[in-house]
């Protein structure tokens, strides 16, 4: 090969680097390369330095959920057309990927209630954080009115990327665990491009959203509508019936292991009268040379590969696996299996909150599958948490972990189907260190 | 051609069976959810019925050997690297090894809550680290964040951290970004996110950044140079020190998109050329698998000038152990709802321990290897725009077909014909027809002699004026041409409700 290209060795091939910063061979600070078996021990003795749920009863939500995964689920994505497929841009041979794409659309978009779903984000953080951009595009308005009972780090993330811009960006406080509709509602003002609620909102609570709706119609801005655990729209009405123009969220819970943290799945739906101003990859419908159907990619102009600068948004990635990961859960769990899913996060929550003894409260108001318990103080709860610990059970996440400006001595607890009956009881028996 | 004919038939696209098959919504389904699910039985609870949803959402549900045989037909519809060649010029296609698939999945790593005490995950927070150290080490700066989720998320990153510096500095009026008009869309597109605005760069006659250029466009009023190095052209832009320089004189900052380390890996290193900033795209250099458009990752490494801005949450070391660092004065603040795609940092943790120090330097000069045989094989068969060697990747345009009518498109969907599949196409910009051809290091040199002939074929069917079937191709796939052009016009997005 050295000889069809006229070198006469492989460095030949850098003489464009300058001499002065060849690395000199084998002089970084790195361990030597390792066989395959050896790489397998290193990750299986790291792996066996962590707890995981695989063997703890998880009550812990905050944005990620320990569901059930079908072992379906990963075979289909574990699968190399899958796997190690690029981008679709040459959908002649990608029509498996776009195909599966167009029904996670399809799923998604009924799913939150919407009319339109595109290809996928990151994650819910930066898919809120689109969003918000997105409104100020639609609405030509730059003022983003953000609920405080949105997910500190959706809020915080969504504060960071349009820190840089020009225009508002309010939080609106929130008294305990809950929206508070109204205060939303007085802080909308003609140069509002949206109010962003997350429903159910951080601390799980259920609320309903018609009179914001009406009072974003008279002033003419979009609601956008944030959520954690999309499996809720099984079993409570979806954020497109509450009259969201824009629903964003996560995917985690459909199929998708917890992972510390990712990859996950974002999901961006909307109205199709809003779909040439929504961000990231979509897949279309169309027919091929022959008159068959087929799938692309679409409405690429709005992208940052056609319009630089003037994109929608400098989005080039989606989580398209996680998308096949998510369309496959949903054809293996069907609306039954879904309702399902939904019936059990909320029973386990119920169950729990009906027995909870005198010196531990839980949030006021209807939820779904996550709440807030009040202790008698932080040393109290921690107490009650390193019991939990030591019992095989990740009993609730300190509230102040996530929400920087929490009050003492609160935990933020989620249930999913994973939980059973006994770790309930187990849960019960260990709060009693916290009197 | 007789050579020629027997390998690229060895590698033809299709053969044998091919379903067709239905759209999930098609599917006659009457079996509800087969999936026996566990936990603790009961109705909606009675705060909740005011809320109850009223219709079902309508997802349609398959029984398991249904979902299954669904799926994968769809899955044969696809290319895949583990399919065949994937010669994409600026996606770094090289095979991803099945062992970092079996590492990430196991349960210590797979079923961990991102907020589970830092004392029960000391093992992921350990090889994170590692990882943190080893892209500083491999790239040659002294600071990362792993938290970016892509490339551009990487870009948006580096560019919040050079405005937080300048902006240290009393300097909030410097927004200029130059842009060489060879950069990938997305560098533009990130900048405008972050408030600043770009101009661009003419490239010189040999496609690198024209130092006279550049020195016109630098003021008072310039934040940033972002540069691909070696460039989207396949050429080392061998000017780095005194570009970095001139940016450094002026007051900017040099950001570095890393879209293309794997020409330098082992070799070289940016952070040793002056660049203050690099985004380190690991579904390319450090083999994540792409999964059909992601998930990526898009760590950022930093030199000292911006580590006080780095995201949070950061990983420390503290004693024998680690810990999450969740605020920070100085910090830009969280670009995601979390430390980072985990799983997708962890198979590029894996991939690095397999070559480590002895072996990574292989990573780099066989992509270049590779890259440089195509060339010496095409090159006078198809017009070479820029002379001399390449990186990782050559760059061809189609002026020498086009005078028979074909284009690059063309050239494109043949090569779908023959087995392959195509190179990028009409990028860079700065040339027109624009064939960008990425072989990488784990192709065999069988591999690339076959891709070659069918290049070779392409170019002597041209010459012999037998065109008319390069117009129409493909037709060995499952699908033939798609209008694209009825996509966008009236687009349909979701199959319609019952």
């Amino acid at each position: 090969m050295l000889e069809a290209i006229g070198v006469s060795g492989v460095r030949d091939l850098f003489a464009d680097i300058p001499a002065e910063f060849h690395l000199q061979q084998g002089s970084l600070n790195l361990p030597d390369g390792m066989s395959e078996a050896a790489i397998v021990r290193k990750f299986t003795q790291a792996a066996e330095k962590n707890r995981h749920a695989a063997n703890t009863a998880c009550f812990l939500g905050g944005g990620t959920y320990h569901h059930f995964v079908p072992a379906v689920v990963d075979y289909v994505i574990s699968r190399g057309e899958f796997l190690t497929a690029y981008t679709p841009y040459q959908p002649e041979i990608s029509q498996g990927t776009l195909q599966a794409l167009f029904e996670f659309q399809t799923m998604i978009a009924r799913l939150t209630g919407m009319d339109v779903a595109n290809a996928s984000m990151y994650e819910a953080a930066t898919a809120t954080a689109e969003a918000a951009l997105m409104a100020r595009r639609v609405t030509r308005k730059n003022r983003v009115v953000m609920a405080g009972s949105v997910n500190p780090r959706y809020r915080s993330v969504t504060s960071n990327y349009l820190s840089r811009l020009k225009g508002d960006y309010v939080e609106i406080a929130m008294d305990g665990f809950a929206t508070d509709v109204d205060a939303l509602i007085a802080a909308i003002d003609d140069n509002t491009a949206c109010v962003v609620v997350q429903y159910p909102d951080f601390y799980g609570s259920v609320y309903d959203l018609s009179v914001l709706r009406a009072a974003c119609d008279a002033n003419k801005c979009l609601m956008v509508v944030a959520f954690s655990d999309i499996s809720a729209f099984a079993l409570i009405e979806s954020p497109g019936a509450m009259g969201a123009d824009i629903a964003v969220g996560s995917g985690q819970s459909l199929g998708i292991p917890m992972g510390y943290g990712g990859p996950h799945l974002g999901l961006f739906a909307c109205k199709q009268k809003y779909v040439r101003q929504m961000p990231g990859r979509v897949c279309g419908m169309t027919q091929d040379a022959d008159g068959k159907r087929g799938f692309v990619l679409t409405l690429s102009t709005r992208e940052q590969h056609i319009r630089r600068e003037k994109a929608t948004s400098n989005i080039c990635s989606n989580q398209g696996l996680m998308c096949t990961a998510a369309a496959t859960y949903l054809t293996l769990m069907g609306d039954d299996g879904m309702a399902t899913v939904a019936r059990h996060s909320a029973a386990a929550l119920q169950s729990l909150l009906a027995a909870l003894p005198d010196h531990v409260s839980a949030a006021a108001g209807a939820h779904y599958n996550e709440t807030v318990l009040s202790f008698a103080d932080t040393t109290a709860r921690d107490r009650f948490l390193a019991a939990a610990a030591a019992d095989g059970i990740f009993a609730g996440i300190p509230l102040e972990r996530i929400d920087h400006a929490a009050q003492p001595g609160h935990l933020l607890v989620a249930t999913t189907e994973m939980v059973e009956q006994d770790d309930i009881q187990r849960y019960l028996a260990a709060l009693e260190v916290s009197k | 051609m007789t050579q020629s004919a027997s390998n690229t038939n060895q590698y033809s696209a299709t053969a044998g069976i091919q379903h067709e098959e239905a759209l999930l919504f098609e599917h006659a389904h009457e079996a509800p959810s087969s999936i026996n699910l566990p936990g603790v039985e009961g109705d909606i609870p009675a705060a909740l019925t005011a809320f109850a949803r009223q219709q079902p959402a309508g997802i349609p549900g398959l029984s398991e050997p249904e979902a299954v045989r669904h799926f994968v037909r769809l899955s044969q519809w696809n290319h895949g690297i583990e399919t065949g060649f994937y010669p994409l010029g600026s996606c770094t296609m090289k095979y991803n090894p099945r062992v970092n698939e079996q590492v990430v999945r196991l349960p210590g790593l797979a079923h961990i809550h991102p907020d589970q005490p830092d004392e029960t995950v000391q093992g992921v927070l350990q090889l994170l680290y590692e990882l943190q150290q080893w892209l500083c080490e491999i790239s040659g700066f002294s600071h990362i964040t792993l938290q970016p989720a892509a490339g551009a998320h990487g870009e948006l990153t580096g560019l919040m951290m050079i405005r937080a510096a300048l902006d240290a500095r009393g300097q909030q009026h410097r927004k200029k970004v130059l842009v060489p008009d060879s950069a990938h869309g997305t560098n533009p597109a990130s900048a405008a996110l972050c408030g600043m605005y770009t101009v661009e760069l003419k490239s010189g006659a040999d496609g690198r950044i024209d130092l006279d250029e550049l020195k016109a466009h630098l003021d008072n009023d310039t934040a940033a140079l972002m540069m691909t190095n070696p460039n989207t052209a396949g050429a080392f832009e061998s000017d780095v020190a005194e570009i970095c320089r001139l940016v450094h004189e002026a007051g900017g900052f040099v950001y570095g998109d890393g879209a293309n380390l794997n020409a330098l890996v082992g070799v070289a290193r940016p952070g040793d050329m002056g660049i203050d900033c690099l985004h380190i795209n690991v579904h390319k250099t450090f083999s994540t698998p792409h999964g059909g458009g992601g998930p990526g990752g898009g760590p950022v490494a930093v030199n000292e000038s911006l580590a006080p801005h780095l995201p949070v949450p950061r990983i420390e070391k503290q004693g024998d152990g680690y810990a999450l660092l969740h605020q920070s004065d100085a910090s830009i603040g969280s670009v995601l709802g979390s430390i980072g795609q985990t799983g997708v940092l962890l198979r590029a943790a894996a991939y690095i321990a397999a070559f480590g120090n002895n072996h990574l330097h292989k990573i780099a000069e066989d992509a270049v290897l590779n890259a440089n045989y195509v060339l010496s094989r095409l090159k006078n068969a198809y017009d070479v725009p820029f002379d001399g060697l390449c990186k990782h990747e050559c760059l061809l345009t189609d002026a020498i077909q086009e005078k028979h009518g074909v284009k690059t498109l063309d050239i494109a969907k043949q090569l779908i014909d023959l087995g392959f599949h195509p190179m990028t196409v009409y990028f860079p910009l700065i040339v027109h027809g624009a064939m960008l051809i990425e072989p990488t290091e784990t192709e065999s040199r069988q591999t690339l002699d076959a891709f070659c002939d069918a290049m070779l074929e392409i170019a002597a069917q041209c010459e012999a004026g037998d065109t008319d079937q390069l117009h129409s191709a493909p037709v060995k796939p499952f699908r033939r041409r798609l209008d694209e052009t009825q996509a966008a016009r009236k687009p349909v997005l979701v199959w319609p409700s019952a």
